[in-house]
């Protein structure tokens, strides 16, 4: 009985060892890279990544050596210069739709992408996929070139990331951010996307989803929506509406139904049925939650300030309205009737 | 010229003929592009969407100043403005009865109109009480709305605190259906002058038939000026 635990107990720990090996020493390849590399001094800013951006990525879960897989255990002694992975070896189809486009010819996918920082659309915010538009398309010529041809075009820079437009994707979703009025500290007027560290303050002890997702379902009711909205603590709150695309699309071409308004705003209240939350985390990215289908579509308190001319219009606003019309009518029917029937009174 | 106009008195002045055809000219175009810019998916009128946007917005721009001259003409210039739209203590003890009752009952019986329009006394007082809601409460309120609708970046904070953009935009659309609402009622009024005509043509070329010449007049000002 003895021998059979003994026996036993080995077995778990050589398993044990088996299970741990790789973690082990993929961690350890991780830690030795960055052990230098995350030190700016040490390696100067063309090497330098930045720990706290790039653990955080799906590309840092693959490990250094997945793309330098030419590093030997002798760098940099070694004096080999050690190679990077083409980006088109994964995102294969994105890269040949980009190659495609004129872009190419002027940018690297790194010229847009930091391989060490990049996350996946769901992860980002509208102003931070912006950002490598921006590198190259200075914010001045991008407003006078939309203003010559675009009504209310400040409006469309502000609130919509470029790629809505400027891909060929075809569907999009709603996604809203939790924004915070500025403090006169943050230089006055306006809103600004809120922080995880912000939204810590307003829930305290709870996890900051649960500012609106009160039941922690991990799911955004209708009911979640209205009471967040018209809670008088968070009146400094408001959820910022934009519309991404649903599948990210790299060709950069501008179609012609974005230049007729169609695309948008021609698509019927059946395009605002899925909607995310974006909530910022701890490491600076965002995490989506769905939100109920059609809580665009709230007459007043599902998002009181999301608003598009043509989709998010409300049916029982439309009702009213035609209500009211159809009473605009009753006058010449009803009096016109009895002015018709009673003409012979008024014959003097 | 005095002999063609001597049973007749002046009642619509010229700036007020002329505020009247733009704003009803206007008001039709912002209906249209309005609707257009609501349900773009069914209405397609003014051909793309970016064009009922501009037309909606210079629409409401013109209507909106016509209707400031139209304030400053009645205010400043002729400062009759409170005789003309304000109803008195009289109207709303007697004259809003009296004037319901002629036009659900007595004009049926073939009886005259209680009130007789004068350039000082264009409206009754049914009149009088729906234009004070049309004018400076409708009218304001939708061209308002309309201005913050155009600017909600720079206004945003503005916006927030009213209550949010659905809000404003729903307020901006049924204060439109009402004045939209208007539009058949208030045509189906201005044919209800001596014969079916007179008064749009009072509204056009500003002379009205003096009453006390006409032996049984039948009705009178009922919808033939603001």
């Amino acid at each position: 009985m003895k021998r059979y635990n003994v026996l036993n107990s080995l077995w778990l720990g050589l398993l044990l060892v088996i299970l741990a090996l790789p973690l082990s020493v993929a961690a350890m390849e991780m830690e030795d890279c960055l052990g230098c590399h995350s030190d700016v001094d040490e390696v100067g800013d063309d090497l330098f990544i930045d720990e706290d951006k790039f653990l955080p990525t799906e590309h840092a879960e693959m490990g250094c050596v997945t793309c330098h897989e030419s590093v030997t255990d002798e760098h940099p002694d070694d004096g080999e210069s050690v190679s990077s992975a083409d980006c088109l070896d994964c995102h294969e189809e994105l890269g040949s739709e980009y190659m495609a486009t004129a872009h190419a010819e002027n940018a690297s996918c790194s010229d847009c992408h930091n391989p060490h920082q990049v996350h996946g659309i769901e992860a980002v915010s509208g102003p931070d996929m912006n950002q490598q538009c921006s590198q190259c398309h200075e914010d001045v010529d991008v407003m006078d070139s939309h203003s010559q041809w675009l009504p209310q075009a400040s409006l469309h820079i502000s609130k919509l990331p470029c790629i809505t437009c400027h891909t060929s994707a075809e569907a999009y979703e709603i996604v809203l951010n939790i924004t915070q009025k500025k403090k006169k500290s943050e230089g006055g007027k306006g809103y600004r996307f809120s922080t995880y560290d912000d939204l810590k303050q307003y829930s305290n002890d709870k996890e900051i989803q649960q500012l609106i997702d009160i039941d922690g379902d991990n799911h955004i009711s209708l009911a979640e929506l209205r009471t967040f909205n018209k809670n008088p603590e968070y009146t400094d709150l408001h959820l910022s509406g934009t519309m991404v695309p649903s599948e990210v699309s790299h060709d950069l071409s501008t179609l012609d139904n974005r230049y007729d308004c169609t695309f948008c705003h021609a698509s019927g209240p059946g395009s605002m049925q899925t909607s995310f939350v974006a909530f910022p985390t701890e490491d600076g990215r965002y995490q989506r939650m769905s939100v109920a289908e059609g809580a665009m579509l709230d007459t007043l308190y599902g998002t009181p300030n999301f608003y598009m001319t043509g989709p998010t219009r409300s049916a029982a606003m439309n009702i009213i309205g035609l209500i009211i019309i159809c009473g605009g009518f009753v006058m010449p029917i009803g009096h016109g009737t009895l002015r018709f029937l009673t003409r012979n009174n008024r014959k003097h | 010229m005095a002999e063609e106009h001597q049973h007749q008195i002046y009642l619509q002045p010229i700036p007020v003929r002329i505020w009247h055809w733009i704003n009803a000219f206007g008001i039709v175009t912002l209906a249209v592009s309005g609707a257009q810019i609501r349900f773009p998916e069914y209405i397609t009128l003014l051909g793309s969407y970016k064009s009922a946007i501009y037309l909606h917005n210079t629409a409401g721009f013109v209507v909106a100043i016509s209707f400031s001259l139209w304030f400053f003409y009645y205010t400043f210039v002729t400062r009759t403005m409170a005789n003309l739209y304000v109803p008195k203590v009289e109207d709303l003890k007697t004259g809003l009865v009296k004037q319901a009752k002629f036009y659900f009952l007595t004009y049926f019986l073939g009886w005259d109109n209680p009130h007789h329009p004068t350039p000082d006394s264009k409206f009754n007082p049914m009149q009088k009480s729906a234009y004070l809601a049309i004018m400076f409460v409708m009218m304001p309120l939708v061209s308002l709305s309309g201005i913050f609708l155009t600017n909600v970046d720079p206004l945003r904070g503005l916006i927030v605190m009213i209550g949010g953009l659905k809000l404003l935009a729903g307020l901006h659309f049924l204060l439109a259906c009402c004045l939209i609402a208007f539009i058949p009622t208030h045509i189906y009024l201005a044919t209800m002058g001596r014969t079916p005509t007179d008064h749009i043509k009072t509204m056009w070329t500003g002379w009205e038939e003096e009453e006390e010449h006409d032996e049984k007049p039948e009705t009178g000002g009922v919808t033939s000026g603001h």
